[in-house]
C-alpha cells in the first residue's frame, strides 16, 4: 500500500507538470488583430501612404486590370475584343468564349471571381471604415471607393446585397442599391438627399489633385457615371444630374484634356527601329508606364512593377514571341484580340488607333523579325493581322491586333508601370456631351465635345452626330477601359450580334449570380432567365 | 528540461520501494532446439521474477508452495509448482497462433481476446526487395489498406489510405506510432529494422488514440535485441530497374508524316532523359545482451537511383534499441533512439512530360540545330524558340539543381515499473525533430524557370527550409486482476503531445552567367538590387498542443468471452475554448463460438462486434481564429494597414468518425479466415470554405461543412494447401457517400493550361459516391475534327459546355471511378528443397484514369506541329481539338506481379536471394501507370482522385540481389 501512494504521488508529479498547459493558441506567425501604422498623408500626387491604403489597394485588387476579373468581365463580353481559341490554347472549358457569345452560366469562372473580387475589396474597405480611426476626409473617400464598388456589382449584377458592415446579407433591389450608393456619394459630397451642388462646400472632401485619392472631382465622376446610367438601373433617367456633375468636374477642376502639349518619353522605343517614336504625346500619354502625373487623370488605380502589381495587359494579349520585342522578362500568353469590326471603326490617322493596338509586323529589340516556329502558314514571321479567322477553336496564332493603349516598356515585367484611371477628363466630357444631348433629346449637341475629342485625336470633326456615332466615337475613346459593356447596354446594342456573336436575349443584361454565393448566402435569388 | 527532471524525480521515487525473501530454485529453460536466453520466470501471484541467462540458467527465491511460470515470447508459458524440487529445467513449446501477443494502444492482447479489426504483419509476410519505402512493405498485404505509390520515384512518399476516405480537410492518411511514440515519422525508421508492423483499422481499435486515429491507426514494431551472444547480421541488396511502361508518341518518322515541323533530327527524348537505375543497400546489426540487459543497432546505407536522370538518394541511418532491468527486474527500462542523414536529388519530373511532347525531330544539342542558333546562352542545349510550355527535357535535368537534405532524430526512454503483481505503471517521454532544406536553382542558360531568353533576369535560385519538433511525455498504469472465471485488466493514464513546425523560403535571381553555380553566391543577384524581385516567407506555427486523458478495461469471461472498452477525452490547442475539448468513447464484444459448437479442427471461430468514435482535426492551425495580411502603403513610406486573410469561427468543432464494425475469426489447423464488414459515418468534416462576405467581412473560414459515410466489406484467408505450398489472399472493398457538403454538387480537377483551364474532371454530389469522373460522352464520330457528343439526357438539347457541369440538364455523365471496386493481395510461398518462392501479385479493379497526357497532346491540333502528339491506340486522327471527354477516361484495372523472389540458405550462415518487382502488369490502361491516384496529385484534393497527371513519374521495374549473412 506504501508503494501504491507513492506511486500515485509520483503519477501526481507527472501530472501536475504536463498540466501547465492551458492549451491556449498563440498564433505567433501571424496578424491576428487590426492595427494600422499611422503615416504621413503626403498630398500630393504620386504620393498618399496613409490609412487609406488597405482601401485604395482593394480597387487594384479587385480585377482592375488583370486576367479573369472585373476587366475580362467587362470587355470580353463586348465588341471590343476576344479571347480566341488557338488550338489547344485558350479553349479552357469554353469559359472565354461564353463570355464572348453571351452564353455563359451562373457557374462562369471569371463572373463567379468578379463577385467575390468586389466584396473582398469592399470588406477591407469596411475593416478601414470600421477601425482605423479615419478622420471625416478619409472617411469620406473610403465611403466613396465602397461606393464604387457597388457600383460595379450594381451595374453587373443587378440585385446584390449591400455590405455596408452592418453585417446584414439581405439582397437589395438594383433600385435600392442605386438609391443606396447615391446617398453615399451625396453624403460624402456634403449634399444631402439630393444632388445639390451648391452643398459641396460642406464637403469633407478634398479639392487637391491626388490621383490616387478621392476629391471631390473624382466622387463627383462616379456620381457622373452613375446618373448616365440611372435609367437603366431604375428606369428613371438622370441625365441632367450627369451632366451637372460632369460639367462641374469640367469648369472646375484642376485637369485639362491631354493634348499635344503633353509629352512622356516612350518606354519601349528600340534603339534600332527608327519608327518607334522617342515620346508619347496627347491620347498616348493618358496611359503611358509613367502617366501618374498626367493632366486629365482625376482618379486612377495606381500600378507598379515591384510596390503594386496586377496589371498584366502585355502577358494577357501578346504572342509568346513578342517578349522579344519588348525584352519582358517573362514570356506572354497570347490571349486577349481585338476585334476586326472594332479596329475598323477607326479611321486612318486617328492617334488612338495607333495607341490603342499593336499591329502587322512584328521586330525584336534588334529590329530582326520575330517568328513563330510553332506557325501553321509557310512564313513564320509574326504578324498581327486584323482579321481573325475565327473565335474557335483553331484562331490563327497571330490573328487580330493586340491591345496596346497601356504602352509597354523594354525590360518590363509582368506586373507593368501604367495607372489605370477610374475618372479622367475625356470620359467626363462624353459623359456630360452625351448626358445633355439624351436631356434635351437632341445629339447634336454632343458634338462640341465630341469634336475636342476627336480633335486631340487627330481626326476631323463632324458635322452632325447619331447615336451609334456617339456610341462608336465613346468607343474609340475608351478602348480598354473597362466601358464597353455598360455603353452597349444603355444604347441598347448589347444584344446585338457581332462577328462571331449572335444576339442574346435580353436577361443577360445582368450577370447572373454566381452559385456558390447562392449557396453561401441563402437570401440570394438568382436573376430572372438564369 | 524541467518535464525531464519531474521525470526523474518520478523515477527516484520508484527507487525507495522494497522487496521480499525465499529460497532458491534453479535450473534451465529451452527449447527444442536449445536454451531460450532472457525467458522470463515469475513466482506467481507475486512480483518476484527473473530472466534466464545466455545459457538459458535462472535462479529464483520461491517457496515450496509457490507456482513458477515460464515464459518467452511466442512461446506457451508453463506453470510448475514449486514443491520440493530445487532444480526446474523447462522446455517451452511454440505457442499457437491464438496465443500470439499483438500490440494495440498502450498495451497488448492476446489476438484471440481482440474485439476488433486489427491485423498483425510480421518481418516474413513483408514485400521483399529494394524497398526504400517502410509503408511499401505492407503494400497489399492488409485488407483495406490501400498503399499506391504511383510511379517510381525513389524520393517519391506513397498514398495511404485505411478503409477509405474518412476526411475532406484534415489528414487522411493513418496515424503511424511506432515503438509506441505517437505520430513518429516512417521516414526515420528503416524498412530493414522494422519487424512487425499492426494496423487497426476501425474505430474502437483506435479510439485510444482519440483525435489522431480516425484514419486508422499503424502501429510499427522495430527489431530488438535479446539476452545471449552478440549476433551480427549483414543484409546487403543490389538493384538495379528500367521503365516498365511508358506512353506511346509519336516516333520522328509519324510526327513529320502526321504534319509536324521536321528539324532534321530524330531523338528519342524519353530515353534521354531515363537511364537503367542501380540501387544499392546495406544493412548491418548487432543483437544481444545479458543478464536483464539487451540491445541491438543496427546501420543502414541506401544509395538509390531513380530511372529519371538525376534523381534519387544517398541515406544513412542508424538505430539503437537498448533495454535492462533494474530495481530487483522490477523496473524495466528502454531507450531507443534512430538518426536518419538523406541527401536526395529530387530532380524534374517535368522533364518526362516535356520529353512527351517535345519535337522528336529535334535536336539535343545547339551544335545540331537546323538552323543558326546561338547554342551557348542555352548552356548548349536546343530550344524551340516563341512556343508556349515547350522545353527541352534534356536541359531541364542536366542544367538544373533540385536537391534535397533531410535529418531526423529522435530518441524516447520507457519505464514499466511492476508494482505488484497486478499493477504496472509506465512512463513514456520521446522527442522527434525533423530538419529538411531544399535548394532549387535554374541556371542562367535554362530555358526553362532560368530565363535563359530574357535579357534582364537569368538564374534562379530558391531555398527552402523547415523544422518540425514533436514531444510526447506519457504515463500510464495498467491492472491486472484474475478471478475463477474472468481475467480484467484496466489501464488509465494521461497523455501530452506538444508539436511545432516553422519554415522559410526565399528566392532570388538575375545571376551574372554561368561560370559557377549561382545558388553558392547569391551575394551576386541583381535582384538585390531591384525591388520586388525576390520573395520570401517565413512561418512559425504556434505550438500545437494536446492534452488527453482515457481508460481501457479489457475483460476476459470464462476464456470465451471478451470485452473491451475505452474511453478517451482531448483537448486541443486548435479550436476555441468552448469546443476545446472532446470525448472519443469504444466498446467491443468477442465470443469464441466454437467453445459453445465444439467444431472439430477448428481452433477457434470468433465473432466480434465494435463501436467506436475517433475525432479529426486539419492540419492548419488557428482555425477558429481570424488572420490577418498586412499591406504596406508603397513607395518605402510608413503608412500601411491589415486586411483579413480568413474569418473567426469560434463555434468550430471537432470532426467525429464513428464507426460501427463486425468481424468473424475461424482459425483452423491449416486454415484461417478473417472478415470483417464496417460502417463507419464522419459527422461536421472541417472545411476552409466559402462564406458571404457581407456577414463575415471576409468570403472565407473553417467550417464543419458536411458529412461522409461510407461502408466495406475486408476478407482475408490463409491456407496451408500442403507442407510446401501456402497461399494467402486479402480482398477489400469500400465506397465512400458523400451525406452532406455546403451545396448540392461541386466540381474539382481542373486540366489547366495550356487550354484546359476551367475544366474541371471529377464531381461530387451529395447523396452519391465520391470519386466520379465527370464530363461528355464522346459518340464515337468526329465533324470538323471536333468530337460528336451523345444526348445524355435525351431532352434533344445538346449541352456540354464545362460551365453547364453541374447544371440539371447538363449532358454529362459519370465516366468512371477515381476509387478501386475491388482490391486484391494474393501471397504464395513454395518451398523446394532448398529454394524458397515468394509469389505476390496485386490487383484493383473497377477504377479508372484521366489520361490527362491523351487529353491534352493527343487531338491532332493544327497550330500545334512543333509538339509531339501523343499516339496511342486509342488515338483518333480525326480529332483536331482538345475537348475533354469520355475519350480521355480509361479502365485501370490492373492485376501484376507485383513481387517475385526466390531464396536459398548458400550455407547454415549465407542465405541469396533474387527478386523481381513489377515483373508483370495485366492492364488496357495506356498511360504508364494503372494504379490508382487516391487524390488529386497535383493540390492534394482527396474529392478529386483519378486524375493521372502529366508530371506523374513512370514506373519501374527493378531486379534485385539480396544477400544475407549472419557472422
Amino acid at each position: 500500500m506504501k508503494n501504491l501512494h507513492k506511486l500515485l504521488l509520483g503519477f501526481g508529479l507527472v501530472g501536475l507538470t504536463y498540466s501547465c498547459t492551458d492549451l491556449e493558441e498563440d498564433l505567433v506567425g501571424d496578424l491576428t488583430q487590426d492595427f494600422s501604422l499611422e503615416g504621413i498623408s503626403t498630398g500630393a500626387a504620386g504620393g498618399g501612404s496613409d490609412v487609406l491604403t488597405a482601401v485604395f489597394d482593394a480597387v487594384r485588387n479587385g480585377g482592375t486590370a488583370n486576367h479573369g476579373g472585373y476587366f475580362s468581365v467587362q470587355s470580353v463580353s463586348t465588341d471590343e475584343m476576344a479571347v480566341t481559341q488557338k488550338g489547344g490554347d485558350w479553349y479552357d472549358g469554353g469559359i472565354w468564349l461564353d463570355m464572348h457569345r453571351h452564353t455563359w452560366t451562373p457557374a462562369n469562372g471569371p463572373i463567379t471571381g468578379t463577385w467575390a473580387q468586389q466584396y473582398g475589396s469592399i470588406a477591407a474597405v469596411n475593416n478601414a471604415i470600421a477601425n482605423s480611426g479615419l478622420n471625416a476626409d478619409q472617411m469620406a473617400q473610403a465611403k466613396v471607393v465602397r461606393a464604387y464598388l457597388h457600383w460595379r456589382l450594381m451595374d453587373m449584377y443587378g440585385n446584390i446585397v449591400i455590405a455596408d458592415g452592418s453585417g446584414s446579407n439581405a439582397q437589395s433591389s438594383r433600385t435600392a442599391v442605386f438609391n443606396w450608393i447615391e446617398g453615399e456619394l451625396l453624403s460624402a459630397l456634403g449634399m444631402g438627399s439630393s444632388f445639390d451642388l451648391t452643398a459641396l462646400e460642406s464637403s469633407s472632401l478634398g479639392t487637391g489633385d491626388n490621383k490616387y485619392r478621392i476629391n471631390r472631382h473624382a466622387a463627383l465622376g462616379i456620381l457622373a457615371k452613375l446618373y448616365l446610367n440611372a435609367e437603366v438601373y431604375t428606369g428613371t433617367a438622370r441625365y441632367a444630374d450627369a451632366a451637372s456633375a460632369a460639367g462641374y468636374v469640367i469648369d472646375n477642376g484642376p485637369y485639362r484634356l491631354s493634348d499635344a502639349s503633353v509629352s512622356v518619353p516612350n518606354l519601349a522605343k528600340r534603339p534600332a527601329v527608327a519608327s518607334d517614336p522617342d515620346n508619347l504625346t496627347g491620347y498616348a500619354a493618358i496611359f503611358s508606364p509613367t502617366n501618374e502625373n498626367n493632366p486629365e487623370i482625376v482618379w486612377s488605380v495606381k500600378y507598379d512593377e515591384a510596390t503594386a502589381g496586377g496589371m498584366n495587359f502585355n502577358q494577357m494579349t501578346l504572342h509568346y514571341a513578342s517578349q522579344y520585342t519588348w525584352n519582358f522578362q517573362d514570356q506572354p500568353w497570347n490571349g486577349y484580340v481585338a476585334l476586326e469590326e472594332f479596329v475598323n471603326s477607326y479611321e486612318d490617322g486617328d492617334a488612338r488607333k495607333k495607341a490603342n493596338f499593336i499591329a502587322g509586323d512584328q521586330l525584336d529589340y534588334g529590329g530582326n523579325a520575330l517568328v513563330d516556329l510553332a506557325s501553321d502558314t509557310a512564313s513564320p514571321e509574326i504578324s498581327y493581322s486584323i482579321s481573325i479567322n475565327e473565335l474557335e477553336p483553331n484562331a490563327a496564332r497571330t490573328g487580330g491586333y493586340r491591345l496596346g493603349k497601356f504602352s509597354f516598356q523594354q525590360f518590363g515585367r509582368p506586373d507593368m508601370n501604367n495607372d489605370y484611371p477610374i475618372v479622367r477628363l475625356g470620359d467626363l466630357h462624353l459623359i456630360h456631351a452625351e448626358a445633355v444631348s439624351r436631356d434635351a433629346g437632341d445629339w447634336s449637341l454632343a458634338l462640341p465635345e465630341v469634336n475636342a475629342i476627336r480633335a486631340r485625336a487627330g481626326v476631323s470633326a463632324m458635322s452632325s452626330i447619331t447615336a451609334d456615332q456617339f456610341l462608336a466615337e465613346r468607343g474609340r475613346e475608351m478602348f480598354q477601359e473597362a466601358s464597353r459593356r455598360t455603353d452597349l447596354i444603355r444604347f441598347g446594342q448589347w444584344g446585338g450580334t457581332w462577328w462571331e456573336k449572335g444576339a442574346s436575349a435580353e436577361y443577360r443584361e445582368l450577370m447572373p449570380i454566381p452559385t456558390e454565393q447562392l449557396t453561401a448566402n441563402s437570401n440570394l435569388t438568382q436573376n430572372p432567365g438564369y | 528540461m524541467k518535464m525531464m527532471l519531474k521525470g526523474f524525480l518520478f523515477f527516484a521515487a520508484l527507487l525507495c520501494f522494497g522487496m521480499t525473501e525465499a529460497q532458491t530454485v534453479s535450473g534451465t529453460v529451452s527449447d527444442n532446439q536449445g536454451p531460450l536466453p532472457g525467458a522470463t520466470v515469475v513466482v506467481k501471484g507475486t512480483a518476484t521474477g527473473t530472466t534466464a541467462d545466455f545459457d538459458g540458467n535462472y535462479s529464483i527465491s520461491a517457496s515450496a508452495g509457490d507456482v513458477l511460470v515460464f515464459s518467452y515470447v511466442g512461446y506457451t508459458a508453463q506453470e510448475i509448482t514449486v514443491g520440493n524440487q530445487s532444480t526446474i529445467n523447462v522446455v517451452l513449446e511454440l505457442g499457437n497462433v491464438l496465443e500470439e501477443v499483438v500490440i494495440t494502444g498502450y498495451g497488448s492482447q492476446q489476438q484471440k481476446e481482440i474485439t476488433s479489426a486489427v491485423v498483425s504483419v510480421d518481418e516474413e509476410s513483408f514485400n521483399k526487395g529494394a524497398i526504400n519505402d517502410a509503408s511499401q512493405l505492407l503494400q497489399g498485404k492488409v485488407a483495406g489498406l490501400q498503399i499506391y505509390n504511383r510511379g517510381g520515384n525513389p524520393n517519391a512518399g506513397a498514398v495511404i489510405r485505411l478503409r477509405g476516405l474518412s476526411t475532406i480537410g484534415a489528414n487522411a492518411s493513418p496515424l503511424v506510432v511506432i515503438d509506441g511514440v505517437i505520430g513518429a515519422s516512417l521516414n526515420n525508421v528503416d524498412p530493414s529494422d522494422i519487424e512487425s508492423i499492426n494496423v487497426l483499422k476501425d474505430a474502437s481499435a483506435a479510439a485510444i488514440y482519440g483525435s489522431r486515429g480516425s484514419s486508422g491507426v499503424i502501429l510499427v514494431t522495430t527489431k530488438s535485441g535479446k539476452a545471449g551472444a552478440t549476433q551480427i547480421s549483414y543484409n546487403g541488396q543490389f538493384s538495379t530497374s528500367g521503365i516498365l511502361n511508358q506512353i506511346d508518341y509519336m516516333s520522328p518518322e509519324e510526327f513529320v508524316a502526321a504534319g509536324g515541323r521536321d528539324l532534321g533530327s530524330k531523338t528519342d527524348w524519353i530515353d534521354e532523359v531515363t537511364r537503367d537505375a542501380f540501387t544499392q543497400i546495406h544493412n548491418l546489426s548487432a543483437a544481444g545482451g545479458n543478464g536483464s540487459t539487451s540491445y541491438r543497432i543496427s546501420a543502414n546505407i541506401r544509395d538509390a537511383e531513380g530511372i529519371l536522370l538525376n534523381n534519387g538518394f544517398e541515406q544513412f541511418n542508424t538505430r539503437l534499441n537498448f533495454s535492462t532491468r533494474a530495481l530487483n527486474d522490477k523496473l524495466k527500462i528502454n531507450f531507443n533512439t534512430s538518426f536518419t542523414q538523406r541527401d536526395q536529388q529530387n530532380g524534374f519530373n517535368e522533364a518526362l512530360r516535356y520529353a512527351t511532347l517535345y519535337n522528336p525531330t529535334a535536336p539535343v544539342l545547339a551544335a545540331n540545330a537546323p538552323y543558326a542558333f546561338n547554342g551557348a546562352q542555352f548552356g548548349g542545349y536546343f530550344e524551340t524558340l516563341g512556343l508556349f510550355d515547350s522545353y527541352n527535357p534534356v536541359s531541364i535535368i542536366k542544367q538544373n539543381i533540385n536537391n534535397g537534405e533531410r535529418r531526423e532524430l529522435n530518441y524516447g526512454v520507457d519505464l514499466a515499473y511492476s508494482v505488484n503483481d497486478n499493477l504496472t505503471a509506465y512512463f513514456r517521454s520521446a522527442v522527434q525533430t525533423t530538419d529538411y532544406a531544399n535548394r532549387l536553382y535554374y541556371r542562367t542558360t535554362s530555358l526553362w524557370n532560368g530565363g535563359a531568353d530574357s535579357p534582364v533576369r537569368k538564374g534562379s535560385a530558391q531555398f527552402y527550409e523547415n523544422n518540425f519538433d514533436f514531444q510526447l511525455n506519457e504515463a500510464y498504469a495498467t491492472w491486472r486482476k484474475s478471478y475463477d472465471n474472468m481475467n480484467i485488466a484496466v489501464t488509465g493514464g494521461y497523455s501530452y503531445q506538444k508539436e511545432n513546425y516553422n519554415e522559410v523560403y526565399f528566392s532570388l535571381g538575375d545571376f551574372p552567367g554561368d561560370q559557377i553555380d549561382y545558388i553558392d553566391a547569391i551575394e551576386y543577384s541583381q535582384d538585390l538590387l531591384n525591388a520586388g524581385q525576390i520573395s520570401a516567407n517565413s512561418a512559425r506555427n504556434p505550438d500545437t498542443e494536446i492534452e488527453a486523458y482515457f481508460a481501457r478495461l479489457n475483460m476476459t469471461i470464462a476464456d470465451n468471452i471478451y470485452l473491451n472498452a475505452s474511453v478517451r477525452r482531448e483537448g486541443s490547442t486548435k479550436l476555441g475554448a468552448d469546443n476545446r475539448w472532446g470525448t472519443f468513447p469504444a466498446v467491443g464484444l468477442g465470443a469464441d463460438l466454437n467453445s459453445f459448437l465444439g467444431l472439430e479442427g477448428v481452433q477457434q471461430l470468433k465473432a466480434r462486434a465494435s463501436y467506436g468514435v475517433t475525432g479529426n482535426l486539419p492540419g492548419s492551425y488557428g482555425l477558429s481564429q481570424e488572420i490577418r495580411g498586412w499591406s504596406w502603403g508603397g513607395d518605402g513610406a510608413a503608412g500601411g494597414s491589415t486586411g483579413l486573410l480568413r474569418a473567426a469561427n469560434p463555434n468550430l468543432k471537432w470532426e467525429e468518425k464513428a464507426e460501427l464494425n463486425f468481424g468473424i475469426d475461424l482459425t483452423m489447423d491449416r486454415f484461417s479466415a478473417t472478415l470483417d464488414i464496417y460502417q463507419q459515418t464522419s459527422k461536421d468534416f472541417i472545411i476552409n470554405r466559402i462564406v458571404d462576405a457581407a456577414v463575415y467581412g471576409f468570403d472565407r473560414r473553417f467550417e464543419n461543412a458536411g458529412q461522409l459515410s461510407s461502408d466495406g466489406i475486408e476478407l482475408a484467408l490463409n491456407y496451408d494447401v500442403t507442407d510446401n505450398y501456402t497461399t494467402g489472399i486479402v480482398l477489400s472493398r469500400n465506397t465512400v457517400v458523400l451525406d452532406e457538403y455546403v451545396q448540392d454538387a461541386d466540381k474539382f480537377g481542373n486540366l489547366g493550361a495550356p487550354g484546359q483551364n476551367d475544366t474541371f474532371v471529377t464531381r461530387v454530389k451529395v447523396g452519391e459516391e465520391i470519386g466520379q469522373i465527370w464530363g461528355p460522352v464522346w459518340d464515337g464520330t468526329v465533324t470538323d475534327g471536333s468530337q460528336n457528343f451523345v444526348d445524355v439526357n435525351g431532352d434533344g438539347q445538346l449541352v456540354v459546355g464545362q460551365n453547364n457541369a453541374l447544371d440539371e440538364n447538363v449532358d454529362f455523365d459519370v465516366l468512371g471511378s477515381g476509387i478501386p471496386d475491388l482490391e486484391l493481395g494474393w501471397s504464395n510461398q513454395i518451398t523446394l528443397g532448398k529454394y524458397t518462392v515468394n509469389a505476390f501479385f496485386r490487383g484493383a479493379f473497377g477504377h479508372s484514369l484521366v489520361n490527362t497526357f491523351r487529353a491534352f497532346y493527343e487531338p491532332r491540333v493544327g497550330s500545334q506541329k512543333s509538339y509531339n502528339y501523343i499516339n496511342t491506340e486509342l488515338a483518333n486522327d480525326a480529332i483536331k481539338n482538345a475537348n475533354f471527354s469520355s475519350l480521355y477516361v480509361e479502365k485501370a484495372d490492373f492485376f501484376k506481379l507485383d513481387n517475385l523472389t526466390v531464396s536459398r540458405p548458400i550455407t547454415d550462415n549465407v542465405n541469396l536471394s533474387l527478386n523481381v518487382q513489377n515483373a508483370f502488369v495485366i492492364t488496357n490502361y495506356t498511360g504508364s501507370d494503372p494504379e490508382p491516384a487516391l487524390f488529386d496529385l497535383l493540390d492534394g484534393n482527396p474529392l478529386a482522385p483519378g486524375i493521372d497527371r502529366r508530371n506523374s513519374y513512370y514506373s519501374a521495374r527493378s531486379f534485385t540481389l539480396g544477400v544475407n549473412i549472419n557472422f
